[in-house]
């Protein structure tokens, strides 16, 4: 919960959060040492001095740390876990449901852990689909269409077997598919500056919702387009949060780009922890104001319901979460407010 | 020394794709040597994992840039500290094409198509930069429709920043094989045709979204080189 200077209260989602381990340990190959080293860098790249990691604590934390991090010291009331499995790179999962569920059932009511699939995974990868939903309630999947598997370098989401899975995900009801479209961590040709499956995949499946993470960046403009166009595409603002630090100029006019092209009801805030931490972008966000001559030239209006919504009235509704509701079931829950009881 | 300027000055005709600006202000162009009539360009990218398109693009303009050289015989191109570095190289020294080096990767369009699509967001980031300038200087919308490479002209003669802004457009437009003829009416679309005053508004929202995600792109993909090589 966030609470203003004025007593108004905000409850937050983080819509985008990992559990990972890239320890030494766990790294597969050099692929997946530069794989955490680029998250290195993102992390060094737009994160105030004050918290920055160091690197050994970034390859691996202990769950303790996430819930001191997003909860005790990050306002949220809420998390979503997205995890990315990269076994091409690590020997266990570097994103893993079942660690995550461990939180999921230690916590009640604070995570939404997600799954994942690869449609590169064919028959057996449906089945696998069908049962983690059953065990972990499957409300969402993360699908990550860069990721090495052997020979192939990536997927999109207008091939034939993806479109089977998302038929799939329809029939399990799993209706919110995150889509990493984002900064290219992993090389592919197709994936480098397409974000086309997408308005496909969207068409085709109008009844899920498609989270296109880190609004499209790089491709901004391709995925503003493709949103106007298709109702349930959504943007995820995991990776352009910092900006709000590192350059609150282009933070202002890619959140006013977004307000105008997709409308305050399908931005979703997301910290990427931990490559950020919630904490701090959550108190910046809530500082920042649009400057003036953005507001003139784009009409965008960022105040405190539009920046409600995107917090987390937003994420709620696509998660058929009642808000006043789940404030009551998270009354006497452990991790209540930032600092006022630790519970690790 | 002479040589090295020439070389330099060769490497800013050179652009990232995705951020249509050159590599040397970006810092992508790590170092330059010159063995007689050969010449080695050593250059990095922000992360391991830029796209190989990216780079094999980067790594051929490069190699025909420097060729143009009257004294250059011989390019080689080192790309580094990057997940493809061996196949990139290797394909730029030996001039194989993309599709040959990267057939995993490719649906067979090659990379004229993705040249092409760049081309264009360049092409419309341009134009927006000049249009707002225009605009800021209280020209009206039906006189900026109506200009012409000849009533541009006379503007930029006490205006670096116009004449900057309309050469880097005139130059892009020429890349796509536009008229640039005195006479011509330099705001159109990607294709030459002439913008209306009725679509005015609209085409300037749309080349405002182009723009912006190649500064965004551009400050990102900066700022991260300068992160992972410690740069200030």
């Amino acid at each position: 919960m966030y609470r203003t200077v004025d007593g108004e209260e905000l409850f937050i989602i983080d819509a985008h959060i990992a559990l990972w381990d890239a320890s030494k340990e766990n790294q597969l190959n050099n692929h997946g040492e530069e794989f955490i080293n680029c998250f290195y860098d993102y992390h060094r790249n737009l994160t105030p001095p004050e918290y920055h990691w160091d690197k050994k604590s970034f390859l691996k934390y202990s769950k303790e740390t996430l819930i001191s991090d997003v909860f005790n010291k990050g306002y949220c009331d809420m998390a979503i876990f997205q995890p990315v499995p990269l076994t091409d790179f690590y020997k266990e999962p570097f994103g893993d449901i079942k660690k995550n569920d461990e939180l999921v059932k230690q916590y009640p009511g604070r995570f939404i852990g997600n799954g994942s699939f690869d449609p590169r995974d064919k028959e057996k990868g449906l089945k696998v689909l069908e049962e983690e939903t059953k065990k972990y309630h499957l409300k969402g999947v993360k699908l990550y269409t860069a990721e090495w598997r052997g020979e192939s370098k990536g997927y999109k989401l207008s091939d034939p077997w993806a479109k089977r899975y998302l038929e799939k995900c329809e029939e399990l009801g799993i209706k919110n598919i995150h889509v990493h479209k984002g900064p290219t961590v992993t090389p592919l040709n197709r994936d480098a500056f397409d974000v086309a499956d997408i308005d496909d995949a969207a068409s085709s499946f109008p009844n899920l919702n498609f989270i296109v993470e880190h609004v499209g960046l790089p491709r901004l403009e391709d995925f503003c387009w493709i949103a106007t166009q298709e109702k349930n595409v959504y943007g995820g603002l995991a990776v352009a949060m910092p900006f709000v630090y590192a350059r609150p100029r282009y933070f202002a006019q890619i959140i006013s780009e977004l307000l105008f092209w997709l409308d305050e009801d399908r931005i979703l805030f997301g910290s990427d922890y931990a490559i950020w931490e919630p904490g701090w972008l959550i108190d910046k966000f809530m500082d920042f104001q649009l400057p003036e001559d953005i507001v003139e030239e784009t009409g965008s209006v960022l105040d405190l319901k539009v920046k409600r919504k995107i917090l987390g009235e937003n994420a709620a509704r696509i998660y058929d979460i009642d808000i006043p509701r789940k404030k009551e079931e998270l009354k006497n829950s452990p991790i209540n407010a930032r600092g006022d009881r630790s519970i690790v | 020394m002479f040589k090295i300027k020439e070389v330099y000055d060769r490497l800013e005709l050179v652009t990232d794709p995705e951020i249509d600006r050159p590599l040397p202000e970006l810092g992508f162009i790590e170092d330059v040597e010159i063995n007689g009539k050969s010449v080695m360009v050593g250059f990095r990218l922000p992360t391991y994992w830029c796209s190989p398109n990216f780079a094999f693009i980067m790594a051929e303009d490069i190699r025909d840039e420097v060729s143009e050289l009257p004294w250059v015989t011989q390019v080689e191109i080192n790309l580094i500290e990057h997940s493809e570095s061996e196949k990139v190289n290797r394909g730029v020294n030996s001039f194989y094409s993309f599709e040959e080096m990267f057939s995993d990767k490719t649906d067979g369009t090659g990379l004229n198509e993705l040249r092409h699509i760049f081309k264009v967001k360049a092409f419309y980031g341009r134009q927006e930069r000049l249009l707002r300038y225009l605009l800021k200087n209280d020209r009206s919308k039906e006189d900026i429709l109506e200009l012409t490479k000849q009533t541009l002209i006379p503007f930029t003669r006490n205006d670096r920043t116009l004449e900057e802004l309309m050469k880097s457009y005139l130059n892009i437009r020429e890349k796509l094989n536009l008229d640039n003829s005195k006479t011509v009416k330099l705001i159109t679309d990607e294709f030459g045709k002439p913008l209306t005053i009725e679509q005015f508004n609209d085409h300037l929202l749309h080349a405002r979204r182009s723009r912006l995600t190649m500064e965004f792109n551009g400050h990102y993909c900066q700022t991260l080189l300068q992160t992972r090589y410690s740069l200030s």
